[in-house]
């Protein structure tokens, strides 16, 4: 069997264990990182895309209000080139309590989030489709963010500095010895061959699934219940500012404008199984009605899809365990297992949320050092990502203009996201990958109107005339591409989507029949 | 007040089921005319006529395979006209396109056998009545196959298609000719329009021949012109000196659109009108009959009086029936109402895109002789009806083109009836 050795182990490839890596190699440590599916794939690919100012825990929860409020300026800074700096409103609408207004302005000034009350005549000036009937509105720093984008420059960061990065290898088992863990051996989806990882000390970044991967190690009560919310994407960007109901935070009360589309957001239910991404009906048509409290006509627009993301949400169930861990404010936790468990060597860090992956990530490795005995300080608050050295944020158009200047030399593959011949080209060598939904995250080929019903063909068709590829991966390529994405339309189809989707029935049924490719 | 303007019959919808029912009515002696807020679903078609392709296996003789259909569907189309509404419908088709505006250009077949023909996946379709230009790619046929891709076309790709008819024991490779059209990405229309220049075709086919080895049947994607199909497939031919077929591809599809030209010519070769652009927005109803629609043409309002009306407007694809966010449906020309709505509460799709499809028969209700439910004199024809899947089955020009024959005869017989008495 193969075998690698590495200083820190990170399981898990979303933000916080891609923020690990970056964080830790910047440190000089050596770092293997391994993730069972893509990268941001989890929790971290399945958000709305709110780089959060701080508002909405303003009242409700200070001190991580003022945790998000410290984050959002540095990750501004240091991931520029995931985040579009869209702005945000906190609005009273005539469904909020008006009293709330107030203590959310309070609140605000008490936690450090910077919060400027506008005229709501004036927000409506920025934001049109606006219910006009609100009567509060706040402008805070609220931006989108693309986490796919942020958690490559992450990753990419930490390769240049010597870090390994595994994406589809999951971890079956984590050595240990004694009191010891030393590792663990992780498994290819792609191959099925099995590696271990020699490891100084073990961080299980692994969010919802940390406590399963807790008990691999034969830690006992660690507990992180999946938190269900659900998201949907409408087609296009309803607003350009981050808006939020200025209320107690529920269900419904977010609208986040990302790339292409917009997305509202979202539920909370809990669940027992992190990989449980079951939709509702009665899930949908009230996140539609919450949307058309925000934005009347909502439902007029076309809802391309629904997904959910599982939060973790830590309870720490050991009988008279460290005390840390328990009276958390902070929605995030760290837990030291050699101080919690006696158990060296191994760190988990759970629960939190995206905007403050960067600060998870420097308590993470922080705790790393206390137990290799090294003092090395954290620099992933000053230095840069990758791709962000010029500061300077992400624009919407950016696509559109760098299309223009190549026009006429390439060709155009997908429409609804300006993605042309070359770049898919380009992703393709570059990820070594035939699976379109890879791509899709890298290009966000196919998430547009269409959902891939263009597209899809031609790409497979590219993908087969690569070196190397055969055939029966290019069917598989486009089959699995269309059925992957049809599991989050069909919950929500309706509309001039509905359209679309039997559009494109006919495209891959009538026209291609990929149903009886031999 | 509005213009008014009176009819025998007017027909909603211009797809193959408006159109056909339309000339049928305009050859009969019928004042038709034809509104539709746009083209129908030719130009997306492949321009194929299938009548069985799937039942659920893969039907190789339609003719024989329809009565087993029908008796497992009762609710389908074909069930309400009979399956021997059908034949007549298809000789009617094959003739209209004979006489129509593109020289020499023809169909093929019927529903003794199906042709199976390689899709641009290089899956096989099967299909009754296919345009000449395709007939040579029936892959029951002996001999080797070489599939040709052009490069300035981003939508055929021929390795995947060579690929795949390899995987299913046919001999075949894929070529790639680079051709000028003066930029870097073309569709199937410009490409086609390109195939209608003799000197266009002569460039094309001095490249091409080099890359051929003897005795290969030549796929290309469907784009062998759009004016003069039939010249320019056989000029290609000839040049080559190879058989040379067409393979559909992603819209616009120019063997589709060659369907809707033959067809709109020959409505107005019978006298027929057809007012693109129109947009029903009132109904005029008396007793249980639609007397009048009113109609939004570029800026003005126009009420066209008709004894009869036919709606083809489609299905969920074309709009004509939408599903709102309350998960109601609704038919939007005429607001009549429908049938196979799975109940509240079911499934309305299925998680398995694969699998079955609940709403997928929504249709326009309608008694057995296609007159819509609640109505004296709207008929029914096309993708609107009940009961069918024709993505699925392979089965869509057959249920639009027997429909919109089946309404066209029903209209004349009450004409001929009315005029007797």
């Amino acid at each position: 069997m193969e075998k690698l050795s590495a200083d820190v182990l990170v399981i898990g490839g979303g933000a916080t264990g891609a923020g690990v890596a970056w964080d830790a190699s910047l440190r000089g440590l050596d770092v293997v990182l391994v993730e069972r599916g893509d990268l941001a794939t989890g929790t971290s690919g399945r958000f709305h895309g709110l780089l959060h100012s701080g508002g909405r825990y303003a009242v409700k929860d200070p001190a991580a209000a003022d945790e998000c409020a410290r984050e959002n300026v540095i990750v501004r800074r240091v991931a520029a080139d995931s985040v579009e700096d869209t702005g945000g409103f906190f609005v009273t609408t005539p469904f909020d309590d008006p009293a709330y207004a107030d203590r959310f302005a309070q609140g605000c000034r008490d936690s450090g989030v910077p919060c400027q009350e506008v005229a709501p005549a004036q927000a409506l000036r920025e934001e049109p489709r606006l219910n006009p009937r609100i009567s509060r509105a706040f402008r805070v720093p609220d931006a989108s963010i693309d986490v796919w984008k942020l958690v490559w420059a992450l990753s990419r960061g930490a390769q240049e500095r010597g870090a390994r990065v595994l994406p589809y290898h999951q971890a079956v088992a984590v050595h240990r010895d004694g009191d010891e863990v030393q590792g663990a051996r992780v498994r290819s989806a792609r191959t099925g061959q099995e590696l271990d990882i020699e490891a100084r000390v073990t961080v299980s970044a692994a969010g919802a699934w940390g406590g399963q991967l807790a008990a691999l190690a034969g830690i006992e009560g660690v507990h992180v219940m999946p938190g269900k919310g659900i998201m949907i994407a409408m087609n296009h960007r309803l607003v350009d500012t981050v808006i939020n109901r200025c209320q107690m935070p529920t269900d419904g009360d977010i609208i986040v404008p990302i790339r292409t589309v917009s997305v509202i957001g979202t539920t909370d239910v809990g669940t027992d199984d992190p990989d449980d991404h079951t939709v509702l009906q009665d899930e949908v048509d009230a996140m539609l009605e919450d949307g058309e409290r925000l934005i009347p006509g909502f439902k007029q627009a076309r809802a391309l899809r629904v997904w959910t993301g599982a939060r973790p949400l830590f309870e720490d169930r050991k009988e008279n365990g460290a005390s840390e861990s328990r009276d958390v404010t902070r929605a995030h936790a760290l837990l030291d297992h050699r101080e919690r468990d006696g158990v060296s060597g191994f760190v988990t860090i759970t629960g939190g949320k995206l905007t403050t992956y960067r600060l998870m990530a420097e308590e993470t490795v922080d705790a790393v050092c206390r137990q290799l005995g090294e003092a090395r300080p954290s620099r992933t608050a000053t230095e840069p990502l990758p791709g962000s050295e010029d500061g300077e944020y992400y624009r919407l158009a950016e696509r559109l203009d760098r299309r223009e200047q190549h026009l006429l030399e390439d060709q155009l593959i997908c429409e609804c996201e300006l993605i042309s011949r070359g770049r898919l080209e380009a992703a393709f060598r570059q990820r070594g990958t035939t699976d379109l939904d890879d791509i899709r995250r890298q290009l966000r080929l196919g998430m547009g109107p269409c959902q891939g019903g263009f597209c899809v063909y031609r790409t497979a068709g590219i993908l087969h005339g690569l070196d190397g590829i055969d055939t029966e991966q290019a069917n598989a390529a486009l089959v699995d591409y269309v059925a992957e994405r049809w599991k989050g339309e069909w919950p929500i189809l309706y509309g001039d989507q509905l359209r679309q989707a039997r559009l494109d029935e006919w495209i891959f049924q009538g026209i291609l029949d990929i149903e009886h490719l031999p | 007040m509005s213009p008014s303007l009176s009819y025998d019959v007017v027909v909603l919808g211009a797809g193959v089921a408006g159109l056909s029912a339309a000339t049928q009515l305009a050859e009969g002696g019928a004042r038709v005319c034809v509104l539709a807020k746009g083209v129908g679903s030719t130009h997306l078609a492949p321009g194929t006529v299938d009548v069985l392709g799937y039942s659920p296996e893969r039907v190789e003789e339609p003719g024989g395979a329809l009565g087993e259909f029908i008796a497992a569907h009762p609710e389908h189309p074909y069930a309400l006209m009979g399956a021997q509404a059908i034949a007549p419908a298809l000789e009617w088709f094959a003739a209209c396109i004979e006489r129509g505006p593109q020289p020499g250009y023809s169909y093929t077949g019927g529903l003794a056998r199906n042709h199976l023909l390689p899709t641009a996946v290089g899956a096989i379709r099967p299909s009754a009545l296919v345009p000449e230009t395709m007939a040579a790619g029936d892959m029951r046929a002996a001999g080797p196959v070489c599939v040709v891709g052009v490069r300035v076309l981003r939508d055929f790709y021929a390795s995947v298609c060579a690929g795949n008819l390899r995987r299913a024991g046919i001999d075949a490779r894929a070529v790639e000719v680079d051709v000028d059209v003066g930029r870097v990405e073309a569709n199937s229309l410009g490409l086609a329009r390109c195939f209608d220049d003799e000197r266009f075709r002569a460039a094309f086919a001095a490249r091409l021949a080099m890359l051929l080895r003897p005795g290969e049947r030549v796929g290309l994607p469907a784009v062998l012109g759009l004016r003069d199909p039939h010249g320019a497939w056989s000029d290609l031919q000839r040049r080559l000196g190879h058989a040379v077929f067409e393979v559909p591809t992603l819209p616009p599809s120019a063997p589709g659109m060659r369907i809707y030209n033959a067809l709109v010519h020959a409505l107005r070769r019978g006298g027929g009108r057809l007012v693109l652009g129109s947009e029903v927005r009132g109904v005029e109803r008396e007793a249980g009959r639609v007397s009048a629609v009113r109609a939004h043409t570029s800026g003005h309002e126009t009420t066209y009086h008709a004894r009869w009306v036919v709606l083809a407007t489609g299905g969920f694809a074309s709009g004509a029936i939408e599903l709102g966010s309350d998960w109601r449906a609704r038919e939007t020309v005429l607001g009549l109402p429908l049938r196979g709505m799975p109940p509240a509460g079911e499934p309305r799709f299925g998680a398995d895109y694969f699998g079955p499809q609940p709403m997928s028969g929504v249709g326009v209700a309608v008694d057995s002789s296609l007159l819509a439910q609640d109505t004296e004199n709207v008929y029914v024809a096309g993708a609107a009806l009940p009961g069918a899947m024709p993505w699925r089955e392979g089965s869509g020009e057959g249920i639009s083109l027997a429909s919109g024959h089946f309404v066209a005869q029903a209209v004349l017989e009450h004409e001929v009836a009315a005029a007797a008495a």
